[in-house]
């Protein structure tokens, strides 16, 4: 009760408050309007405020006006100054530059940057000169909002750092035109753009005063790849330069999600272009064969690709992790392996110890891809292995090596231990998850599966060495740990076999104990 | 006994002390009325007496292994349920007791209001019922927190959060109920006490006085029944039978500890132990409360983010309040029961009131909501399906009460059937289904009382006496 009459004696005191009825009055303009004429805007800036649409409302916002309220006071100079320089003209055009409601200090940074301001304003730029927060679908470049999201930008490199010419300058002055090649030129042959970007990329010096630790020899590798190959010296405007993969107006960190290359979206970055079969129709492979389109979809639904792009595990691979960033070209045949063994190391090195190794060199396959594939790589299963047709050790060894009933032998083995050991250990992971359900303690079975867990992973391994010996020693933990399991779960059993013939005698006791009580009730309701 | 014939032996050393004669006395002399209704609902009480007892029992040996701490509670509590010979069954024993004892609470309340033995002169004994059914959801709301695992680490913090929508002090209760303004450790130590300590103690004090209530003034004969009424002698007729009822409740608890030591499974029953509790780790989606505080969160679930001039969640713990002080003065508020004449509309309430909670229960259930995956069930599914199985249970209540019980008031449960259809099959929102449903139900008064008040002018007139 007290706290009843607490809770109403606060809602009425709630109700009661003054500054309830100011928010009853928070969308009234006249309200907001005594609020924003109390402090003093520079006139021009005020003048702007007044004006109205074609229905007769103010054409900034309440909101607007609060927010241009809230800006430093030398913000507020800024503005009226780009209104002074005839930059500013119109509220439509303020309009479109407060809407962006950016932070005091990146609003600091556009109203001190002419070029910003002039390329904002609809009445005065081109179409395809026109910054605005909602550009054709055709010219994302000119996204407002994205270009002030740019590394770049952020950073304090403007549109004059790149451009040319200087953020003060009230107009174009003749730098910027000369800077670059003509409009039709640059569009037609891109050659010009790694060397453009390499001026500040390639330079220590320069990249110095903006991220020292970006490294600054993207352009040398550039010159090496496919894509630098195909365009720098075969004047193929169509390859891959750094605009291509990285943006323009809207480049982010790599660490940013939103960026191109950040790791999840390297793979639809490039697939954009090795997708696209109509694109991909211009080239061919080394032997003459047409280029691959399917890389994207297979890289998807591999074990590397939904690992990245499904759990989200930004430690898997994706296509610049094999291919290369700025040097992309597709791995030699000598090199997949290594490419394989930066991170599966331990399965590399056994297959170097195995008799496998020199049969590869010999036929010159390239040693993980043969078994495994590449952009479609699965999780692996002991299917995989095994003397029987459909399996990988039979197919091969049928085509190549028909007379080694060793080598079969061998791999019947490794199929006949690891499916005997998986099943056995489904069969007691079930279990655990019953006497789990009945309350037993399963923290130790649960400690002995893992165990099991890890050995299995490792036996499994080990069939890269294709040697009896090493695998047999590495399943070895694996029968110890589901031996062990099992004795826990006899040990189990027996627990929970005691606890119901526990409960079936209580049960047994108070159930006489009952019927004793209600034949003695029944006597006495008798004699009452 | 003789009083004149001094007792030997143990009896008569505690007679010459403490006058047990008079004890004996009220014993012999105490009876159990009979009548219209069934003499099951007289034991109820008994029932939730016993599950306290367990509770307490439990409890104690509980805590002769629980410790509390950030590195000990989650632990000991797995000690005690892998370790401790018997242990398992003791968590899982006191959990059900737990539950079963607010089940029986909440059936010992609705048919204390049903068969209104609140009425006149049992006031205080309805009210300290009611101060007990609070404590025991406190008891719970408190218990949950003990384990320090990751689902009671959330549904505490979500619970608490509520707090903050009491106007004023609700951030300065929130810290005092947290110990700061996160759930921290320092919240398990607040719980722990209150748990072990303070709830126990009131818990203790206002059963007493609850049971000096009952023994000073007897059990409420059936109404209607004052004079030419049956009874049954309480020691041994009603006292044997008593014990027939804990035992075979005890035989359910045991059967229940052994086969479902984690609960039923169904949410807000269930005590599996989990993970430990993060503070880190982000919650994830469908933390829900115990069952009996589901239709609380079902509510502030429902209400918008804005009501009037109010928060949603301050307007919707507004209603529970209001609603819950109803309650609590409904033997001042049933006027005609404190007459000794039948009360339909105070029965009629009680119904109403089980069609409100259930209808919100039954929806946090998300009963037909078609869940896959992390996906959030689809609310008027939900609202469909529960709204139909309520319509279908109101409906059957009311025809076995106009049938058996012949009753023939049913404003109260019509109106708030009323409000489930507006909401559950018609699609309104809660809150407006809720208030036509309200003034629906106030127009519905209003003419039942103008139409009484023109039959009692109009019998006036037929006998001829003034106007």
């Amino acid at each position: 009760m007290i706290s009843a009459t607490l809770l109403l004696a606060s809602v009425v005191g709630q109700l009661l408050r003054p500054d309830t009825h100011l928010l009853l009055f928070a969308t009234d303009g006249g309200a907001v309007e005594t609020q924003v004429s109390s402090t003093q805007l520079p006139k021009q800036v005020a003048a702007l405020l007044t004006e109205k649409d074609a229905s007769g409302k103010p054409i900034i916002s309440d909101d607007l006006r609060s927010y241009l309220q809230s800006l430093p006071d030398h913000t507020v100079g800024l503005i009226g100054r780009s209104i002074d320089l005839e930059m500013l003209a119109s509220a439509d055009h303020l309009k479109i530059l407060l809407s962006l409601k950016l932070s005091p200090q990146a609003a600091e940074l556009v109203f001190t940057d002419n070029c910003i301001v002039c390329h904002t304003d609809p009445e005065n730029q081109r179409p395809h000169t026109l910054f605005s927060i909602d550009p054709p679908k055709d010219r994302p470049h000119l996204n407002l909002k994205e270009f002030l999201s740019d590394t770049h930008f952020r950073r304090g490199l403007s549109c004059a750092g790149c451009h040319g010419g200087s953020p003060t300058d009230k107009r174009m002055v003749d730098e910027i035109y000369q800077k670059w090649p003509k409009r039709d030129a640059r569009q037609k042959d891109r050659t010009w753009i790694p060397e453009f970007c390499g001026s500040c990329h390639s330079s220590p010096g320069r990249m110095r005063q903006f991220n020292p630790s970006l490294p600054t020899d993207q352009l040398a590798k550039y010159r090496e790849s496919r894509h630098g190959i195909l365009l720098l010296q075969e004047k193929d405007s169509r390859a891959a330069q750094c605009v291509s993969c990285h943006g323009v107006h809207g480049i982010r960190d790599p660490k940013s999600r939103l960026s191109l290359v950040h790791p999840q979206r390297v793979p639809e970055t490039c697939g954009r272009c090795h997708a696209d079969s109509s694109l991909m129709a211009n080239y061919k492979l080394p032997d003459g064969s047409s280029f691959p389109t399917n890389q994207l979809a297979d890289y998807r639904r591999s074990v590397h690709g939904k690992a990245l792009l499904e759990k989200g595990d930004l430690g898997a691979p994706a296509c610049n992790s094999c291919h290369g960033n700025h040097a992309a070209l597709p791995p030699a045949v000598a090199s997949v392996a290594q490419i394989c063994r930066t991170c599966h190391v331990a399965n590399g090195t056994l297959f170097d110890g195995s008799k496998h190794k020199q049969a590869f060199e010999t036929h010159k396959w390239p040693e993980c891809e043969m078994c495994h594939g590449k952009h479609a790589i699965q999780k692996p299963t002991v299917e995989m292995v095994g003397n029987t047709p459909g399996t990988l050790c039979f197919d091969c060894h049928a085509k190549y090596s028909q007379s080694n009933p060793e080598c079969n032998a061998t791999a019947a083995h490794f199929h006949q231990v690891l499916t005997a050991l998986d099943a056995q250990a489904k069969v007691y992971s079930s279990q655990t998850e019953q006497l789990a359900e009945r309350g037993l303690d399963v923290a130790p079975l649960q400690e002995s599966l893992e165990e099991f867990d890890e050995a299995f992973v490792k036996a499994r391994t080990t069939i890269h060495s294709f040697d009896r010996g090493t695998f047999d020693a590495a399943a070895a933990p694996g029968k110890e740990a589901l031996a062990k399991a099992q004795s826990w779960l006899e040990k189990a059993r027996r627990e929970y076999r005691f606890r119901r013939n526990g409960l079936l005698a209580s049960i047994a006791v108070m159930v006489f104990l009952a019927a004793v009580l209600y034949f003695k009730i029944r006597e006495i309701s008798s004699r009452s | 006994m003789n009083s004149e014939t001094p007792e030997k032996g143990l009896y008569g050393w505690l007679e010459r002390r403490y006058h047990l004669s008079s004890l004996v006395h009220f014993l012999r002399h105490k009876e159990v009325p009979l009548g219209a209704h069934s003499a099951l609902w007289y034991y109820l009480g008994g029932t939730t007496l016993f599950f306290l007892t367990i509770q307490i029992a439990s409890g104690v040996l509980l805590l002769g292994y629980y410790q509390p701490g950030e590195s000990t509670s989650y632990e000991s509590i797995r000690f005690i349920t892998t370790k401790v010979p018997f242990g398992w069954l003791v968590r899982s024993a006191h959990c059900w007791s737990a539950h079963l004892m607010i089940i029986s609470l909440v059936v010992h309340m609705f048919s204390t209001m049903i068969i209104k033995a609140y009425r006149p002169p049992r006031e205080l004994t309805w009210v300290t019922g009611f101060v007990l059914f609070a404590l025991a959801l406190c008891f719970g709301f408190s218990g949950y927190l003990l384990p320090w695992n990751e689902l009671a680490f959330f549904a505490t913090s979500v619970g608490t959060d509520s707090v903050k929508s009491v106007p004023i002090l609700g951030q300065w209760m929130l810290e005092v109920l947290r110990g700061g303004p996160d759930v921290t450790i320092q919240t398990l130590y607040r719980f722990f006490a209150l748990h072990v300590a303070v709830l126990p103690m009131a818990i203790v004090a206002i059963v007493g006085l609850h049971l000096i209530f009952i023994q000073r003034q007897g059990m409420a004969p059936p109404l209607g029944h004052l004079k030419s009424i049956r009874s049954m002698r309480f020691f041994p007729d009603f006292a044997m039978r008593d014990l027939l009822l804990w035992l075979i409740c005890l035989i359910g608890l045991t059967t229940l500890a052994f086969l479902l030591p984690y609960g039923p499974g169904i949410p807000g029953m269930d005590w599996e132990l989990g993970k430990k509790a993060n503070p880190l780790a982000p919650a994830y989606p469908g933390i829900k409360p115990e069952w009996y505080f589901l239709w609380v969160y079902q509510l502030l679930k429902e209400f918008p983010p804005h009501v009037f001039r109010m928060e949603g969640p301050q307007a919707a713990l507004l209603v529970v309040t209001v609603l819950l002080g109803v309650w609590a003065l409904v033997p001042w508020l049933d006027r005609n029961a404190a007459k000794g004449r039948l009360s339909p509309a105070f029965t009629d309430l009680a119904v109403a009131a089980l069609l409100f909670i259930g209808y919100l229960t039954l929806m946090a259930w998300d009963i037909g909501g078609h869940q896959t995956g992390n996906a959030q069930p689809d609310a008027q599914a939900v609202a469909r399906t529960t709204g139909l199985l309520t319509i279908a249970v109101g409906v059957a209540t009311t025809a076995a009460r106009i049938l058996i019980n012949r009753h023939r008031w049913f404003v109260f449960s019509g109106a708030a059937l009323v409000h489930v259809a507006l909401h559950g099959l018609f699609g309104l929102p809660y809150l407006t289904a809720g208030v036509i449903a309200f003034w629906l139900m106030v127009a519905v008064l209003a003419a039942l009382l103008i139409h009484s008040r023109l039959q009692a002018r109009r019998a006036q007139l037929v006998q001829g006496g003034p106007p």
